[in-house]
């Protein structure tokens, strides 16, 4: 019997097992997540004896007599001053790394009730966070030491709950305290275990199973194969190329393939099953790359399919060849960028049961409760399936796409026993769709005065094992590569292809992260060429309202664009002059998922039995703060107040389909509905009544984003209803040739929460200095990528350079008060300025991320 | 001895040695500290001294990094690390693993567990003796829990 002390209660295992698992399976102390159980993450941070620890490290046999803290174990007053502190600062968005900052918060002000920014940072810096970029985890820090060395909580700063108004988000308290759920955290009566066997090869032929030996095993309560699955095999985002299992005679794509699930009374039989499956496989030569995938006499990933092509695009407008012929300034270039993880800090994890409908009920994390509702329900063969989101830790694109839903869900199907099928770190490295390798040539064509003539492209992506969303984020890499400027010549040819690497989708950007660095890259170099400066060159090109885009598309009055390049200038200038090496960018981004897709936004706010306005709209909220946006929507665009006002987390049975968190686009769209159904609110309550005498009602607002296809027939086709601008610059100290501060200047449309907006800024920043500088995801010889979270490279707390974030509060359309949108363009810049940076300091170009030759560049790799 | 004000980051000189081939034993490793006291002797601050198996500890507090004893060192095992790194090898020996095994109930045997289990890629296998690169580590002591020689500790007493 191994005793120790848990939050002042004696605690004691007779099991021999990670710290980690004995809070979480046997305490559920659950505000101690398990992100990856390698030591790397940092959301398992507990307190032992006064110091912080990684609980996933230490064994249950070697804390006899030690002293164990949890959040769970935190005073009133210490959580009072904790949930204000990350309130007010904004350092909450998806919440999963929090309760670990907590913990090195505490177990540092416990020591140093006035640490230094520096010690704090060194303080945090051995826990990850991928949504903040750091810097308000970092404020709040400092607000929770003044506050407990004062011992009075201030007032809020903000509190009105109007459009504009800083607020803390609604969902702090339950992040920072640890109770809030994400899947992982429940456990239900009678809760089984699943987990999926995964090919032993990138291509192979599936030649036999034999399940026997691990139905035989005690505790093994299923092994499912693809036989057993009632409906489609093939499900997918779009298109349905994704197996489920994969059958006897089919061929495996990549290393993630699922070949049989096994379900069992809990994780070591799981496990132990899985060893006992025997699966036969005829190895394949496999596809490793796009050249490979390109040749004549490539093996096919798919022999369903003609060849590796995923997908296609062609975009032109105007004659780019004979602009850039009759252009004075000719440049042409060849760009690669890499392979990203997501790298989102809480695992995929659904829990299934069968619900008291005889649905099949599945909690998720996921980008889109409808996605995995369709999903499961094409897999199942039956629409007798509920889909809703608990917490979701992060998604940055990489949780649209099923990973563990449709497992749960099958399992469930078959056992009717509640059941968790969660990955591991490294499953969720190998599985879920990443972000696209590029590679690139770019020829951009200019007159004497740095006008752009025409840009003419080639570019061809690594889509992986299946679709996943490799098709539109190629169309977005294409559409938008153009950049934010008015010019009349683009043309640009791309291909996805298929290869036995992980699948790749979609991530923050969508595709316009890789064109947007070549495309801003030659427009620094052009501007050389020309002899005038990086924001000089922007200026004369910028699009303007009433402008015309490549596209074709005529901008509105909301583009703010040159507010962007204005807002930077002066610390630009400065800088120039000071004769600090500087780099500039820009970047366009759409606000929903336009070219003519049918882009609805639904909600309907329901006056319940607490006589509170409730908001269901069938949207993830991915913990950029989506229900933050729509209570503040809701106050105001009617007479109630906070207080009135419960936001619903997504489902598919209550709330209506809005969509996926995807393409920038849930605060305007979403946002716009539940502006809609406010309006019927306030026309029922016109004569005086209040939310109690309208119990029971519903109140329905939907909108559509309408747009013209690709290609549509028409002189200035709509392409996106509304686009995203932005400027960043990059400042480096030539002393230490790190980068000093980062200024990003975006425009947002009406920011609904600037406090968000500034949040949503810094993690994209600091998310794509990785992207820029340090961040990997190497893939070997077989096919598969590494394992190990902790060597991907992600900023550390301590390594982050001063960012400047500027929202831009210029509002947007008539709808959604003027809101347009931030999550993605915040990532879209950056590599480009970054990287000019550089240049400006060695004189060396860079066209291969992440860049060489920089402070940040690791030893030996 | 006057206390010292330091800058942080902290740092302070490490000693790589477990002293598990004590003196009394008559030093059996070519590698590890032998007892000379030439570090204790040159410490301005009081911070080495030689402990109860006769190898030099550093007492982090009063240590200013000034790196006196990293030069009086003839056995060259002590270095100056970063305090926030507490996981560090406590071991210098670049025998191969059954030499080095022979030699002390602590060395490392360059076994590579570590660097197997290394999340970060911080820990290599140098000349059969494992090493950490600061800049790299998550200092999450897993190196230190799965290390079947207790040759990699943890400073601070938690996980070893």
């Amino acid at each position: 019997m191994y005793t120790f002390t848990v939050n002042g209660q004696a605690a004691a295992t007779d099991k021999k097992q990670s710290l980690l698992r004995f809070l979480r399976d046997e305490m559920h102390l659950t505000s101690v997540k398990d992100g990856c159980s390698q030591g790397a993450c940092g959301a398992c941070t507990v307190i032992i004896d006064g110091k912080t620890c990684k609980a996933c490290v230490p064994t249950t046999d070697k804390l006899e007599g030690k002293e164990i803290l949890t959040v769970e174990g935190l005073s009133d007053w210490e959580s009072k001053v904790f949930t204000y502190a990350y309130g007010e600062a904004g350092a909450v968005q998806c919440g999963f790394c929090i309760p670990g900052m907590v913990m090195c918060t505490k177990a540092l002000l416990d020591v140093n009730p006035e640490p230094t920014e520096e010690e704090i940072r060194y303080a945090l810096r051995n826990n990850y966070c991928r949504c903040t970029g750091y810097v308000k985890i970092i404020a709040a820090v400092k607000l929770s030491a003044k506050i407990l060395r004062e011992g009075v909580i201030p007032e809020k700063s903000e509190d009105d709950w109007k459009i504009g108004s800083r607020v803390h988000r609604l969902d702090v308290e339950e992040k920072v305290l640890g109770y809030g759920k994400y899947p992982d955290d429940f456990y239900m009566e009678g809760m089984c275990y699943g987990s999926a066997l995964r090919s032993r090869y990138p291509r192979a032929r599936v030649l036999s199973i034999d399940t026997a030996a691990a139905k035989a095993l005690p505790g093994v309560i299923a092994v499912l194969t693809a036989k057993d699955i009632p409906g489609e095999n093939k499900i997918g985002h779009l298109k349905h190329d994704q197996y489920t299992l994969i059958p006897v005679g089919g061929l495996t794509h990549y290393l993630g393939d699922a070949v049989a699930l096994v379900a069992a009374e809990d994780m070591d039989t799981v496990l132990k099953a899985k060893k006992l499956i025997k699966v036969e496989y005829e190895e394949l030569l496999a596809v490793h790359s796009i050249e490979e995938a390109a040749r004549q006499d490539a093996p096919r990933v798919f022999d369903e399919e003609e060849s590796n092509v995923q997908a296609y695009k062609h975009v032109s407008r105007g004659d780019a060849r004979k602009a850039i012929e009759s252009a004075e300034h000719v440049i042409t270039q060849h760009f690669e960028t890499p392979w990203t993880e997501h790298a989102f800090l809480e695992p995929e994890c659904a829990v299934a049961y069968i619900d008291e409908d005889e649905d099949v009920r599945i909690i998720s994390t996921d980008q889109d409760a409808y996605c995995t509702y369709h999903e499961c329900s094409l897999m199942l063969g039956t629409d007798k399936v509920k889909a809703e989101n608990a917490l979701v830790g992060g998604g940055f694109g990489g949780k649209e796409d099923m990973t563990v839903q449709h497992h749960a869900a099958l399992i469930a199907y078959h056992t009717r026993r509640p059941v968790k099928v969660r990955l591991t770190r490294a499953e969720s490295l190998l599985i879920h769709p990443k972000r696209h390798h590029f590679v690139m040539d770019f020829t951009m064509g200019c007159d004497g005065n740095g006008k752009i003539l025409g840009v003419k492209a080639k570019v061809a992506s690594d889509t992986g094992a299946f679709a996943s969303l490799g098709g539109p984020v190629l169309e977005r890499a294409c559409t938008h590569a153009a950049g934010p400027y008015a010019y009349e010549n683009f043309e640009i040819e791309g291909t996805a292809y298929y290869t036995n690497n992980p699948p790749a989708g979609a991530f923050r950007g969508f595709g316009v992260t890789q064109t947007c660095f070549a495309v801003e890259t030659l427009l620094n170099m052009m501007a050389d060429e020309i002899g005038i400066t990086p924001w000089e060159i922007r200026c004369r090109n910028a699009i303007r309202p009433g402008g015309v885009l490549p596209n074709g598309q005529i901008v509105d009055e909301s583009t703010g664009l040159v507010e962007t390049l204005e807002a930077v200038k002066e610390e630009y200038d400065a800088a120039m002059k000071a004769g600090k090496p500087v780099g500039l960018a820009c970047a366009l981004k759409n606000a929903g998922v336009g070219v003519g897709l049918a882009d609805w936004g639904r909600a309907k706010l329901i006056v319940e039995e607490d006589h509170k306005l409730h908001i269901y709209a069938g949207a993830s909220c991915i913990g950029q703060g989506l229900g933050t946006v729509l209570v503040q929507m809701v106050v105001s665009n009617t007479d109630l107040k906070r207080e009135d006002i419960v936001y619903e987390r997504s489902n598919t049975w209550i709330a209506p389909d809005s969509g996926t968190t995807s393409g920038s686009r849930q605060t305007m769209i979403t946002g716009e509905a539940v502006r809609r159904a406010c309006g019927k609110l306030m026309e029922a309550k016109k004569d005086g009544r209040t939310l109690a005498d309208l119990t029971g009602q519903e109140f329905y607002g939907e909108y559509l984003a309408k747009t013209d296809p690709l290609g549509a027939d028409v002189p200035n086709p709509v392409s996106h209803v509304a686009y995203g601008y932005a400027t960043q610059v990059c400042i480096l100290d030539p002393k230490s040739r790190k980068i000093d501060t980062v200024i990003a200047a975006h425009d947002v449309g009406k920011a609904v929460n600037p406090l968000s907006c500034e949040g949503q800024i810094e993690g994209g920043v600091v998310m794509s200095l990785g992207y820029a500088l340090t961040e990997r995801y190497p893939i070997d010889e077989n096919c598969r990528p590494t394992e190990k979270f902790g060597a991907l490279g992600l900023f550390r707390a301590h390594e982050i350079p001063k960012i400047k974030a500027v929202v831009i509060d210029k509002p947007g359309l008539n709808v959604a008060c003027g809101a347009i949108g931030i999550g993605e363009i915040t990532s879209i810049p950056t590599a480009p300025a970054v990287t000019d940076a550089y240049y400006r300091l060695d004189g060396e170009r860079r066209f291969c991320l992440p860049i060489s030759g920089t402070p940040y560049e690791r030893k030996g790799s | 001895m006057m206390a010292v004000k330091k800058r942080f980051p902290y740092r302070a000189a490490a000693v790589a040695c477990n002293g598990d081939c004590p003196a009394s034993a008559g030093f059996k490793c070519r590698y590890g500290c032998v007892g000379c006291g030439n570090c204790t002797a040159v410490c301005k601050f009081g911070a080495v001294s030689l402990n109860e198996k006769g190898v030099a500890e550093v007492d982090e507090e009063r240590c200013t990094a000034c790196g006196m004893c990293v030069k009086a060192c003839p056995q060259q095992v002590i270095h100056i690390h970063e305090c926030a790194n507490y996981i560090v090898v406590r071991c210098s020996n670049q025998d191969k693993g059954k030499e080095a095994r022979e030699v002390c109930a602590a060395s490392c045997i360059g076994c590579g567990i570590c660097e197997k289990t290394c999340t970060a890629e911080a820990i290599k296998v140098i000349e059969n003796c494992a090493r950490i690169d600061e800049d790299v580590c998550l200092s999450c002591g897993m190196c230190a829990v799965k290390c079947p020689r207790g040759a990699i500790i943890d400073l601070r007493g938690i996980l070893t």
